[in-house]
């Protein structure tokens, strides 16, 4: 990397390493490139990369931070894109997107500062360097905290809550693997807009390359499916925020407006009617029918967006005092729909007649 | 209860300060991307989805309906008017409601008295969570906005300031505070790198304003050594709290948040050495890192800030406009400079009604003060009182008028 007016000017080694910066990001721009030129025998290496890196992916959820050519190594990032994006799996999509931002991280590890700060400004991240001492810690950058908490809000983990930074004057501060780590959601996000962009029609040698890996990705994928919850409400399987709201309501008491909300849309997901979540507000003695049907509808999502609500993650509940303490269960999941699937197959395992 | 004739005496009172009063209420930024909502006497619910092109169509709908509260979105819309999926979300402005209700304060809220909707139990304080006679859990409330209330409000408010300021390094002109007419004061940021933030990022400041999920670990707590007292952010609040807690804790207080008898002594015993520590590695080594990490997070308690959480995380949200009433108290939400929030004094300066007299016939009111007289406490009792105390009791619903 040379400086020109202190401001970085990547190599094309660079570039190889990070595809979407500065000028490489031009080729991101899949459909810009003669697709029809893609099928010589010019391009075969960088098909074959191309192909290389989505089957990486797939495989081992990474992907080979070794090349040898430079050019082939940076075209091969956006033809990866296209084909990924032409397969048009979004499970495909997630996982393509994470290998490629993994890898990312784990080549920022090593870099010196000033590559750094310019893969985060290609973002549009406020950084500065900022080596300061405090305590035992020593820190590298300061980063906004708005842009830490674009990216952090994703990864789960006691220490990325910003109520665990040292935040001061509207900066987090971090070190450089923290730095790399958040660049990994940021360019996992990117990879996966990149990936939303609709492809038109391919030439034959680049489809027979999609359906290959299609075709290696439900093989791999095999059995991991959505599990869908079983008829029938397991109470015993209820986590302890929905059971306290559940027995709140059903003596008749009233609940917070987000208590509310957790139980009823945590009901309709595991397969509860309408009419049945209805019901179980009937003893409240402001029960208003009209208004409670129309709620619940709305979070079943029969009605206005048509978006079905889930309930909030368990942090949130815990924000919002809905959640009353953890028990052992709840502290290996961070979603109470994770804790009913989870204690309902110990439960099946354990006492298959214990059904409410 | 109000009557119908006291509710239109309200009514025509409220006109009266809109006729008057309409042109000093100021529009809020983007104006025509706001989404307003109005209740009315009348009404139990809210008329809401409503915009204005301009601060004088608004002003111009206030004077000519003269609604009972007036409420306007944090939030931008392309399309404000429309159902809440159509709007198109364009932005939100970081708000923060800090209510008495959300304190615990000195005064017990013995002010307050609540009605069991159930049995007609009825209680003062504030509101239990399950009726002791028979058990249930709804509510009739009677609050009234008392001075110890708002100046614990107050206190939080000037806490909140220095969070956003110091740590979030929001500048004071980014910053704006307001009386909101009743128990309370609300903050509103408005800055360009808040705007996009969503739910999830903006319960992250809210965990960070009050300490939920606070792991003194990370704030440098290790077995001989801890946050200093000089530290920035949560390390300094971390230390000072600690240092706090250690000069006023009594051996009962110790035992009472759960320290061991071991260390309860250490602690006794090495009084002087504890306060003498902060000017080295601080107290951490002395008392070791359990019994640390528990004072830690206690202090780390007694320094956050109480916000009503769900006001921050709702991206949707609506709130008081400026110098409109505030139905219940005929009190205005009133803007307060940074500077002179210290001060401030709600029941100087946000009275709405500063003329005339008025007879009522007052059910039940405790002692309330405005300006630099006190009034009451009143049972059953007819009398004439300034404008602003009368339309207190009024709106409170706590009196009928005479004619």
């Amino acid at each position: 990397m040379t400086e020109v007016e202190g401001r970085p000017v990547f190599t094309e080694r660079d570039m190889a390493k990070y595809p979407f910066i500065s000028k490489a990001a031009e080729y991101m721009k899949p459909l810009d490139i003669d697709i029809n030129e893609l099928s010589s025998s010019d391009y075969d290496k960088i098909l074959e990369r191309a192909e290389n890196r989505i089957k990486e992916a797939i495989l081992y959820n990474l992907v080979n931070k070794e090349w040898s050519n430079d050019a082939v190594e940076i075209s091969s990032f956006p033809i990866a894109v296209m084909i990924v994006a032409a397969a048009d799996d979004s499970f495909l999509k997630r996982r393509y997107a994470l290998a490629e931002a993994k890898r990312v991280s784990d080549l920022l590890k090593d870099e010196r500062d000033e590559i750094i700060m310019g893969i985060a400004e290609r973002f549009n991240w406020k950084i500065r360097p900022a080596r300061i001492h405090v305590g035992s810690l020593t820190y590298d950058f300061a980063l906004h905290f708005t842009d830490f908490l674009k990216n952090a809000t994703f990864i789960q983990d006691k220490k990325w809550k910003l109520v665990n930074r040292l935040v001061s004057n509207g900066e987090v501060y971090l070190t450089k693997s923290e730095t790399s780590r958040l660049l990994e959601e940021e360019v996992r996000r990117y990879v996966e807009g990149k990936l939303d962009t609709k492809v038109g029609l391919l030439p034959q040698s680049i489809t027979d390359r999609v359906d290959r890996l299609k075709h290696l990705f439900m093989e791999k994928r095999g059995k991991i499916r959505f599990e869908e919850f079983p008829k029938g409400l397991v109470i015993a399987a209820f986590p302890p925020c929905i059971k306290k709201s559940y027995d709140t309501i059903a003596s008749g008491h009233g609940l917070s407006h987000i208590g509310r909300f957790a139980l009823t849309s945590f009901l309709i997901s595991i397969g509860m009617s309408v009419e049945n979540v209805v019901d179980l507000f009937r003893s409240l003695s402001d029960f208003d029918e009209r208004m409670t049907r129309y709620q619940v509808e709305h979070i079943a999502g029969g009605r206005g967006s048509r978006t079905k609500y889930i309930p909030p993650r368990c942090d949130t509940l815990r924000t919002h005092g809905v959640c009353p303490g953890m028990n052992e269960v709840c502290k290996r999941i961070r979603h109470p729909l994770a804790y009913y699937r989870r204690k309902l197959r110990t439960i099946r395992t354990e006492a298959p007649g214990e059904r409410a | 209860m109000k009557n119908s004739e006291t509710k239109t005496f309200i009514k025509r009172k409220f006109t009266e300060y809109y006729k008057k009063y309409a042109s000093t209420i100021p529009p809020p930024t983007s104006i025509e991307k706001r989404e307003f909502g109005f209740l009315f006497e009348q009404e139990k619910i809210m008329f809401r989805h409503k915009s204005f092109r301009n601060v004088d169509d608004l002003r111009e709908f206030l004077k000519a309906r003269v609604p009972s509260d007036v409420y306007y979105s944090g939030a931008y819309y392309e399309k404000p008017e429309e159902e809440m999926e159509e709007k198109v979300w364009l932005g939100a402005d970081l708000i923060f409601d800090i209510d008495a209700d959300h304190i615990p304060t000195p005064c017990n809220k013995i002010h307050d008295k609540w009605t069991c909707n159930n049995c007609g139990f009825v209680g003062k304080g504030a509101t239990p969570e399950k009726c002791p006679s028979c058990g249930e859990a709804r509510f009739g409330e009677k609050t009234w906005p008392c001075e110890v209330c708002i100046e614990s409000a107050k206190r939080e408010t000037m806490k909140l300031v220095e969070v956003l300021m110091d740590d979030l390094g929001f500048p004071v002109e980014k910053i704006s505070v307001s009386f909101s007419g009743h128990r309370g004061y609300h903050l509103h940021v408005e800055s360009d790198e808040v705007l996009a933030l969503d739910p999830m990022a903006r319960k992250e400041i809210v965990d960070y304003i009050e300490g939920i999920g606070l792991e003194p670990e990370f704030h440098g707590l290790e077995k001989i050594s801890g946050p200093k007292l000089d530290d920035l952010g949560w390390r300094g609040r971390i230390a000072r709290g600690t240092y706090d807690f250690l000069l006023k804790a009594t051996p009962e207080k110790l035992e009472e948040v759960g320290l061991q008898k071991r260390i309860i002594n250490a602690i006794e015993t090495h009084k002087g050495r504890l306060t003498q520590s902060w000017k080295e590695r601080g107290p951490w080594g002395i008392i070791g890192i359990k019994g640390s990490t528990k004072i830690a997070q206690l202090s780390a308690q007694s320094e956050s800030v109480k916000i009503d959480t769900v006001v921050t995380t709702d991206i949707h949200r609506l709130i008081r406009l400026t110098n409109t009433l505030h139905g219940k108290t005929g009190l205005k939400k009133t803007e307060v400079p940074l500077t002179m929030l210290e001060h401030f004094d709600p029941f100087k300066s946000a009275i709405a009604f500063r003329q005339g007299a008025i007879t009522v016939l007052v059910s039940e009111a405790p002692q309330l003060r405005l300006e630099d007289e006190t009034y009451g406490p009143y049972k059953e009792q007819k009398i004439e009182l300034p404008a602003a105390v009368a339309m207190l009791i009024l709106c409170k619903g706590a009196a009928k008028v005479v004619e």
